[in-house]
């Protein structure tokens, strides 16, 4: 299989070994690797290196936080808010694109470092 | 929460065709929470409230779509199908008519390849990121041609004009062959696909007497529930010259001079002349320069482009095929620019075998240029204002002019680009704005139909607006009294005498709804 990253993954030139770093440097649990696998087929168009929520939060966050993945202090409420509310320029994401179990798996793969 | 009905139903009737399409497609596929509702406004739009639907239904296959369709019929609900709602701002998933069930298509994402002759057959649902992972995944050597926000339906953005920076950067023109759900929920497939299994109805557009494709691009005539589209295949090489030019009134030459390359065929691909805001609203956000109000003045503008080595228009044009075509290209496009007062010359270039260009040039899909609505800051949004031009330097300076004192009269600042058809230009002026700043919001409806208003002056009309401008883009097409509407509404009354889809699009409305007409 081809192994080059997804478009979802790295949206930039820029981002590719960036990407190619962050990719699998971790063991999952199986609920982690679907959340991981939901988070980018649903978010990584915007959230991946190179896209646009990307590119906002870097305005606002120290390098390296930008990225929703490496982040540890996300947390399901605070994720699910955003997602069917908008946050800032991101839209409301509708039940259609993203049920709510998918959406409940996505939020605990990118709360997974979450400090209590 | 209280919220718009579908005109002319009760609560209870609502109910039941909401009971009755939970049937067709299943309960958790009608959505109709508040949050629901709130999910497919339109997050850029002036007034979200304006364009409010009662509710969504999310069918997954054709007979789904078809039953829908037929229960509408009978429950007299309007339904405003979208692809994937990601037409930001051009009102993004929200229906034109409040109250309105939105036939979201997005779970429906079928795709198919033909790898030899270069086509896809897309459902709705299917995005470029999806078209594009599929095509790596399976090592096809095919290009998309994206558009600059990457996030949306390929079907979608084919059928409403959307376009791309490729050579195929035409997206409604690469169509070839539809399947649609009619609004009585009969099935058609356009061309070629109206013989069963004809192998094709991805190879030939017409058929054989008429041919409907352009019949159902942002029209309210059917539901396109698949769509032929023709593929570039990965080229030898993309060779490619990027510009910037010092001076707004170069406008002229730069048109002047890139005219004949297209008319001509010499550039294939649509080269777009952008405004220094394009590059910098993307890179950083007006209060790192200036806090005042009122457009930017232009030592504020002078120190910006500084900043980002920028032209006050910037300029890139890729050409695609085997090296003896793009080098000879490339030689015959910077011949036609000697002697002109070029402010920088930038040559790219990719070979196969090299590592692959992650840009929109190489059919890569991107969101990034999205973050210019976050160049006020606060909750940022956009409207696009669209004329279309004929391909000549002199027009295009003075609708720049024209446009351009329109920006600083009502405060706000210049983004506008002209993107060079075969013998038009598409003047695509975005209007950014920020939700959180009501005295900015107040100006923008105004401002608009300012816009809307010089350039109908000038007999140039829009090729695609915002959900709150269609009835007043469409009454600037005047021609003997407005015969285009007249005929639009007159297909539009046969083929739906209910009414039930998309009222409103595009300014056509049917004779139900015709009271809602702004």
């Amino acid at each position: 299989m081809n192994r080059m990253p997804t478009a979802r993954r790295c949206a930039l030139a820029g981002g590719l070994s960036l990407c190619l770093a962050l990719s699998w440097s971790f063991a999952e649990t199986p609920q982690e690797d679907a959340g991981r696998r939901l988070y980018e087929e649903k978010c990584g168009m915007c959230h991946a290196a190179g896209g646009m929520g990307t590119g906002l939060l870097a305005r606002r966050y120290p390098p390296g936080q930008e990225l929703l993945e490496q982040r540890s202090n996300l947390t399901p409420a605070f994720i699910e808010v955003a997602v069917r509310s908008g946050i800032g320029n991101m839209p409301r994401i509708s039940r259609a694109e993203v049920s709510d179990e998918q959406l409940a798996l996505i939020s605990r793969y990118l709360s997974r470092q979450a400090t209590p | 929460m209280a919220f718009d009905l579908p005109p002319g139903l009760t609560a209870r009737e609502f109910e039941r065709a909401l009971a009755a399409f939970a049937g067709a497609v299943g309960e958790q596929w009608v959505l109709a929470t508040d949050e629901d509702r709130a999910t497919y406004s339109d997050h850029f739009a002036i007034d979200e409230a304006a364009h409010r639907p009662s509710a969504a239904v999310a069918p997954l296959t054709v007979e789904e779509v078809q039953a829908v369709v037929r229960l509408a019929n009978e429950h007299k609900v309007p339904l405003w199908p979208i692809s994937r709602g990601k037409n930001f701002g051009y009102g993004g998933a929200a229906p034109r008519l409040k109250g309105s069930v939105v036939l979201d298509l997005s779970r429906m994402k079928k795709l198919e390849i033909d790898v030899e002759n270069g086509t896809a057959l897309v459902e709705p649902g299917v995005g470029f990121y999806d078209l594009y992972d599929y095509i790596k995944k399976n090592d096809i050597p095919l290009w998309l041609s994206v558009p600059g926000n990457s996030w949306g339906s390929v079907c979608g953005n084919a059928l409403d004009r959307g376009v791309g920076y490729t050579t195929y950067g035409d997206h409604t023109a690469q169509i070839c062959g539809l399947e649609v759900v009619m609004p009585d929920g009969d099935l058609v497939r356009t061309g070629m696909g109206a013989m069963t299994n004809a192998p094709t109805w991805q190879l030939y557009r017409y058929g054989f007497g008429p041919s409907w494709d352009q019949m159902f691009v942002q029209s309210n005539f059917g539901v396109v529930t698949k769509l032929g589209l023709w593929m570039m295949r990965e080229p030898e090489t993309m060779l490619g010259i990027d510009m910037e030019f010092d001076k707004a009134d170069d406008l002229e030459w730069i048109v002047d001079t890139l005219a004949p390359l297209r008319r001509e065929g010499i550039l294939r691909q649509a080269p777009s002349i952008g405004s220094w805001l394009r590059g910098a609203a993307v890179l950083t956000t007006r209060a790192e320069w200036y806090d005042k109000p009122g457009a930017l003045p232009d030592s504020v503008i002078d120190a910006i482009r500084k900043k980002f080595s920028m032209g006050w228009w910037s300029l890139s044009m890729r050409f695609y095929g085997p090296e003896e075509i793009t080098a000879a290209t490339a030689k015959v496009v910077r011949k036609a620019f000697n002697g002109r007062p070029v402010l920088s010359i930038k040559e790219t270039a990719w070979r196969q075998g090299d590592p692959p260009e992650l840009s929109a040039w190489a059919g890569v899909p991107i969101t990034f240029p999205l973050q210019n609505a976050n160049w006020h800051g606060g909750r940022g949004g956009h409207v696009g204002f669209s004329p279309v031009l004929p391909a000549n330097g002199r027009a295009a300076l003075a609708q720049f002019h024209r446009t351009y004192a329109r920006y600083k009269e009502f405060g706000m600042d210049y983004h506008g680009s002209f993107a060079m058809g075969e013998r038009h230009i598409t003047n695509v002026n975005q209007v950014l704005f920020n939700k959180d700043d009501p005295e900015m919001m107040a100006r923008v409806d105004k401002f608009f139909r300012a816009l809307v208003d010089d350039a109908t002056k000038q007999r140039y009309g829009e090729y695609r607006t915002h959900l709150d401008y269609m009835d007043l883009v469409a009454s600037t097409y005047d021609f003997n009294d407005r015969a285009l509407l007249r005929l639009n509404e007159k297909v539009k009354n046969a083929l739906d005498p209910n009414g039930i889809l998309a009222p409103g699009k595009s300014g056509i409305w049917p004779a139900r709804y015709a009271g809602e007409r702004s």
